[in-house]
């Protein structure tokens, strides 16, 4: 064990030494992030084997100590925000939100290495201070809070994956300023597109099928963009796999998504055509009804503090089938628990690997050790996590999809309409949650295959993972939106005092 | 990669004729004897090349059972081409064929490209419509019809490309607007077409279009 730490800190301190040498500007953030994280990742660069508690050093355990409790004082901060409607299509607002926070985040923060990138993911708070954001997002900022009153934080909200994530997109992204990578232009393009795009102006109230543009337009516009830029910039097929729209069309998310659009807006229709054919008492009792739903498809659940334990394969698999039997519909989410179960088999694989090499031989020299850790190039790590996240996206989306038409399909049901939304919202949830974590697994990859990589090589793929995983949530969120107008509907048809529109 | 078009299709027609079977021989070139029952729709995408221009088709592959169809019926909007399938082995999903051609006609754009397609042409023996009984029902509803096998994959491509073919065409006789989505053609991310079109087509693994078989 301690010759393992004495082989390994060596390593690691060289590297966080590089990586604070790379990022070329003084710390310039006051927050609170810094003082909480920085001097402990000083003194100890430890966070590449907080994932591996054979070899971890004491230290080490103080951190994942604490971490619980900075966790929960996150979620505790996050609740500020939680009384934030989210009813209605309150969505699409929180939609443009968390990519505005995602823009903000990366571009406002200041260095720091990446070896604390895993802890200030769950640790920090920090809000960037106007002065560090640039013109552009100071812009897209004042928006936002201009939208969100009381919300202290650039954060979205009610979803507590949404603040986890775009703070960690936060705390790694200055280095991808100085790095001045094509990589943050493509996003900053792509996110100030879809801002433009998914505005939140909240002016359309019953929002999304009034809208010239759908959410599978803007996805599909993104998804044309990244073709036209691979097509334009890059002709290697290397490039094309890290292309999340492309690779999300690939597993067939964005016709899923437009089919279940079309779904909703079918039923949206209707259910606007029984409400104006009713009136008096009976509307009234009908709205109430319908108000029970839109109460379920709050995500309010997001607040709820959870531990955040990893889930094991067969407990990811148990729950989200089980959450499905409880939807009754005779769909089973076995693609999708089996893409999620294969990724982090990847990922096992690819930590465990240069693990159970040292246990061999720890005398091995360093080169040989090295050259075994990067058997998976952090390029290899980006892009199987990008595909990851586009393939479970895309499997979520699906699930909704074949969710709506069977609910559409069924004729008697067993189970309410309010409880099948109160389940999905529970899955919607579990989904990010999901996603969440595998992003934070994927990131720990990659900061153990690059801990001999320059930052500025290093941070841009992180903060893509971060911020495609938080993207992955969005759309997750947006779908399930979409099944609200086919629940109502559903919920009327099963009203049998109510005369069929 | 890039594609000058991309056209949207449905597949319609009985549960059980072969509309899945279809898709995955021309999407996959392979024959599955058993399939799930389809929910709500399924999806494929191809590359094909007609007239040297690279052209995607996504398919929408819908369900079947009758129970669907009001479902399934949203599904039409915004399709270019529709393939309507009947299985030569079951006169009633012959029969049916006015019923589907009505829905695909009133849920969609009048210029949607119909091809009528008699499935399961390997099964001679059992064969209970008549290849000319297909060929009147076409002819007498302005349609392209085929008879195909997706077990054997006689005429699957060719179905799917004379289909893209006629579409084509209606574009270049202006009759399509290309502009207008709710036809189900979607011009490319075409600015980079003209200077990549070689590599890009060599690169992709677009399959090449077999030629006409002439095997059913």
């Amino acid at each position: 064990m301690s010759d393992e730490d004495d082989i390994e800190t060596p390593v690691l301190t060289e590297a966080t030494s590089i990586l604070e040498d790379g990022n070329c500007e003084p710390a310039k953030n006051p927050e609170s992030v810094d003082q909480s994280a920085k001097p402990e990742s000083k003194s100890e660069p430890v966070a590449s084997t907080r994932k591996r508690p054979e070899s971890k050093p004491s230290s080490d355990l103080e951190t994942s100590e604490v971490l619980p409790v900075q966790a929960s004082q996150a979620a505790g901060k996050e609740t500020v925000s939680k009384d934030v409607p989210q009813s209605g299509w309150g969505y699409w607002g929180s939609w443009g939100k968390s990519l505005l926070s995602s823009a903000s985040a990366t571009v406002a923060t200041v260095g720091q290495g990446i070896s604390n990138v895993i802890e200030k993911a769950e640790t920090s708070l920090g809000i960037p201070s106007p002065s560090e954001i640039s013109t552009e997002v100071q812009y897209a900022t004042g928006e936002t809070h201009a939208k969100e009153n009381e919300t202290s934080s650039p954060m979205t909200g009610p979803f507590g994956v949404f603040s986890t994530i775009s703070t960690a997109v936060q705390s790694t992204g200055k280095s991808v300023i100085s790095g001045g990578l094509d990589a943050l232009e493509f996003i900053g393009k792509k996110t100030m597109d879809v801002i433009a795009e998914g505005d939140p102006g909240f002016k359309r109230t019953k929002g999304l099928m009034n809208r010239s543009s759908t959410l599978s337009q803007v996805l599909r516009e993104a998804k044309e963009k990244e073709e036209l830029w691979t097509s334009n910039e890059v002709t290697m097929e290397t490039d094309k796999k890290t292309h999340y729209g492309l690779l999300f069309d690939e597993f067939q998310g964005l016709s899923h998504l437009e089919a279940l659009e079309m779904l909703s807006r079918e039923s949206e229709i209707k259910v606007k055509s029984i409400l104006n054919s009713l009136s008096g008492e009976e509307l009234e009792t009908l709205k109430q009804e319908l108000e029970q739903l839109k109460e379920a498809f709050s995500l309010a659940e997001f607040c709820e503090e959870e531990e955040e334990e990893k889930k094991g394969d067969e407990d990811f698999t148990k729950e989200i089938t089980e959450l499905f039997s409880q939807l009754n519909v005779s769909s089973k989410p076995e693609k999708l628990a089996r893409a999620r179960n294969t990724a982090y088999e990847w990922i096992r694989t690819s930590l465990s690997k240069p693990l159970e090499e040292k246990e061999e031989g720890e005398k091995q020299l360093e080169a040989e050790k090295t050259a075994h850790i990067n058997k998976n190039s952090i390029e290899d790590i980006h892009a199987f996590a990008i595909r990851s996240l586009a393939e479970l996206t895309a499997y979520s989306i699906e699930l909704f999809h074949k969710t709506a038409a069977l609910v559409l399909h069924g004729r008697k049901q067993e189970v309410t309409a309010v409880e099948r939304s109160r389940t999905l919202s529970q899955m919607t949830v579990m989904l990010c949650k999901e996603l969440s974590s595998l992003s934070k697994e994927f990131t720990t990859c990659l900061t153990t295959a690059g801990v001999k990589e320059k930052a500025d090589v290093l941070n841009p793929l992180i903060t893509a993972v971060f911020l495609e995983a938080s993207n992955s949530a969005s759309y997750i969120q947006d779908a399930f939106q979409l099944l609200l107008p086919v629940l109502e509907i559903s919920l009327i048809e099963n009203r049998t005092e109510l005369p069929e529109a | 990669m890039t594609y000058a078009y991309l056209f949207k299709y449905i597949i319609i027609g009985d549960t059980g004729v072969g509309k899945s079977c279809l898709l995955l021989q021309f999407t996959d070139k392979r024959f599955q004897p058993v399939h799930d029952l389809t929910i709500g729709v399924e999806f494929g995408a191809r590359m094909v090349n007609i007239d040297g221009k690279q052209i995607k088709l996504q398919i929408w592959d819908t369900a079947g059972q009758e129970s669907f169809r009001s479902i399934t019926r949203s599904y039409y909007r915004g399709a270019a081409g529709a393939l309507l399938v009947y299985d030569i082995t079951r006169r009633e999903t012959f029969n049916h064929l006015t019923s589907w051609l009505e829905d695909a006609r009133q849920h969609s754009s009048s210029n949607m490209v119909i091809m009528l397609i008699g499935n399961k042409s390997d099964l001679e023996s059992r064969r209970d419509v008549k290849r000319e009984e297909g060929e009147a029902f076409a002819r007498e509803h302005g349609l392209i019809f085929m008879e195909t096998s997706a077990k054997t994959a006689c005429n699957v491509e060719e179905a799917f490309i004379n289909t893209a073919k006629e579409i084509y065409r209606k574009i270049q006789q202006g009759l399509f607007d290309v502009h207008n989505e709710a036809n189900g053609i979607k011009i490319g991310p075409q600015q980079c077409i003209s200077t990549s079109v070689g590599s890009s087509t060599s690169q992709r693994n677009s399959r090449e279009v077999g030629s006409n078989s002439g095997c059913c």
